[in-house]
């Protein structure tokens, strides 16, 4: 009878010892399950693991979406960010008439849900777009915010810092602006 | 003055609130060196850019047909003239001696009512509001009989050269396009056509908007360019937080507004939100003209057309497009629009 429950003991001392020992090692992988629109609830951010968002960019006249990885971050602000500057490492933005131009500087969150995006101009001279283009390229920053954050009721732009009149001279920026899916693809 | 003047405000001094001014101020009169009058929808503006700022009487004649504009302490001096300015509630002004003291007459229509004045600063100005009377409600056409008058606003010039392709520069295009809509539509008599610049020119919006407002116009059309071989239609997409300001009740005071009130102000660039229907319509008879019928208007938020006070739209041509085929689509589209609207 001793000698079964020594055997006993020694094998749930080696099951257990066994257990710790794997946890410790990693265990199994956590799935990440992150899509648009949805984002980490918890406030702490565990920095190898990453969020997946949608962006728009400009392509023939309309907008057309795609995703990339992004770091987690902490919060739906920083998140944000990390999501505008995934827009930019997208290839197709380099072509892209007014973002080819122009680089993320900051942007901010308020409490009523107003994110500002404020862009820096990477060229001395003026920007030069047509209509559309200066539209798209805006709406393809305003959209890719306010469809993977739910907290983002709208956006409005500042350049350099300030409010300005209108980036490539078309479009105006004193108006606050509210996503347009009928700008994106089908 | 004549006896039958009736008089509304016997003098403004120019207080320190408004204009800050020396002492000596009081005596030397007001020197104006630049007269202004713009019209909208609801009311005509006038804008007396003075030099030296000065206390000033404004009257208006017993039987509502005038104002009298005048310096109320020392002479006034006019350093340009006045601009000959008719929108159907001002019929003129004049500049008038009584009694060896110059004053400025703008003479009324009969659809003129109240009228206010304020004063703002950098630059000091005066500013007189004429509002269209109780029952005179603007039409968005003008009445049989009278032609349209018909803006038209080639984008860019001067040294905003716009984009640059194989065509050559969008500012150039934007301005042959708009002479050549200008050829086709003045062949018919019920249009008169404007352009709000005829030359290599750089304006600003306001610029282009104030020429089409003044001259009355009940059309606008922007043009621009863009690379590629398709044309697109563009119309205000107002911000609705913006049209609540704009449809804010207007105190009805005289005196009106305090000096450079950001209410006062905020009119201008607002004039586009009473057109939005209008704008619709003309739009999609352009978008309809030059990219067939399922071709439909983009709603975008424009800087150029917010305080154009007409059913206004934006036009970007195709660069590798066909001019004069773009022009002649346009000019369509514009003779579509009013005759379904008249």
């Amino acid at each position: 009878m001793l000698i079964v429950v020594s055997i006993a003991m020694l094998v749930i001392i080696a099951v257990g010892g066994g257990y710790v020992w794997w946890r410790m090692n990693g265990g199994a992988p956590q799935q990440q399950i992150a899509g648009p629109g949805s984002m980490p609830t918890s406030t702490t951010a565990i920095p190898s693991a990453s969020f997946t968002v949608t962006v728009y960019l400009p392509l023939d006249g309309m907008l057309a979406a795609g995703s990339a990885a992004v770091k987690l971050e902490p919060d739906t602000q920083s998140q944000a960010r990390e999501a505008l500057a995934a827009l930019w490492t997208d290839p197709r933005s380099a072509q892209a008439a007014v973002l080819k131009d122009v680089k993320l500087r900051a942007l901010y969150l308020d409490a009523a849900g107003t994110a500002y995006i404020d862009l820096g101009t990477t060229i001395p001279q003026d920007i030069r777009a047509s209509t559309g283009e200066e539209l798209l390229a805006l709406y393809a920053l305003a959209d890719t915010v306010m469809q993977n954050f739910d907290e983002v009721k709208r956006v409005r732009f500042l350049v350099n810092g300030r409010e300005a009149h209108t980036l490539a001279g078309h479009i105006d920026l004193s108006e606050k602006f509210e996503k347009r899916m009928d700008l994106v693809k089908p | 003055m004549t006896v039958r003047m009736r008089r509304l405000i016997t003098f403004m001094i120019l207080s320190a609130l408004a204009f800050p001014m020396g002492a000596g101020a009081v005596g030397q009169g007001l020197i104006i060196h630049s007269v202004r009058a713009s019209s909208y929808g609801q009311f005509t503006r006038i804008v007396f850019e003075i030099e030296t700022a000065g206390p000033y009487v404004l009257t208006r004649a017993a039987d509502g047909r005038s104002i009298q504009f005048g310096s109320y302490d020392g002479p006034l001096v006019l350093r340009t003239p006045l601009p000959p300015f008719r929108d159907g509630l001002v019929a003129g002004m004049e500049l008038r001696d009584e009694s060896g003291k110059k004053i400025i007459v703008v003479h009324l229509d009969a659809a003129a009512g109240g009228v206010k004045d304020f004063t703002l600063r950098g630059p000091d100005r005066i500013v007189i509001d004429i509002a269209r009377g109780a029952g005179q409600a603007a039409s968005v056409l003008p009445a049989a009989g009278r032609p349209f008058v018909i803006a038209l606003d080639p984008g860019h010039g001067g040294a905003d050269i716009g984009l640059v392709t194989a065509q050559g520069m969008e500012k150039a295009a934007t301005l042959e396009i708009a002479q050549a809509i200008r050829k086709i539509l003045q062949a018919d008599q019920r249009f008169k056509v404007i352009l709000t610049r005829d030359n290599d020119q750089a304006l600003s919006h306001d610029d282009r908007a104030a020429a089409a407002n003044t001259a009355g116009a009940a059309i606008f059309v922007g043009l621009h360019a863009a690379p590629g071989p398709r044309a697109r239609v563009y119309i205000e997409d107002l911000d609705d937080d913006a049209d609540e300001v704009s449809a804010a009740p207007v105190s009805g005071d005289f005196l009106g507004f305090e000096s450079g009130s950001e209410q006062q102000e905020s009119i201008w660039g607002r004039q586009q939100a009473a057109h939005m229907q209008e704008s619709a319509a003309l739009g999609k008879a352009l978008a309809h003209r030059l990219g067939g019928e399922s071709a439909e208007p983009v709603q975008a938020p424009l800087a150029g057309i917010k305080a154009v006070d007409a059913a206004a739209a934006v036009v970007e041509i195709g660069m590798e497009q066909n001019r004069h085929k773009a022009a002649e689509d346009i000019a369509a589209g514009i003779a579509q629009y009013v005759q379904q609207n008249r």
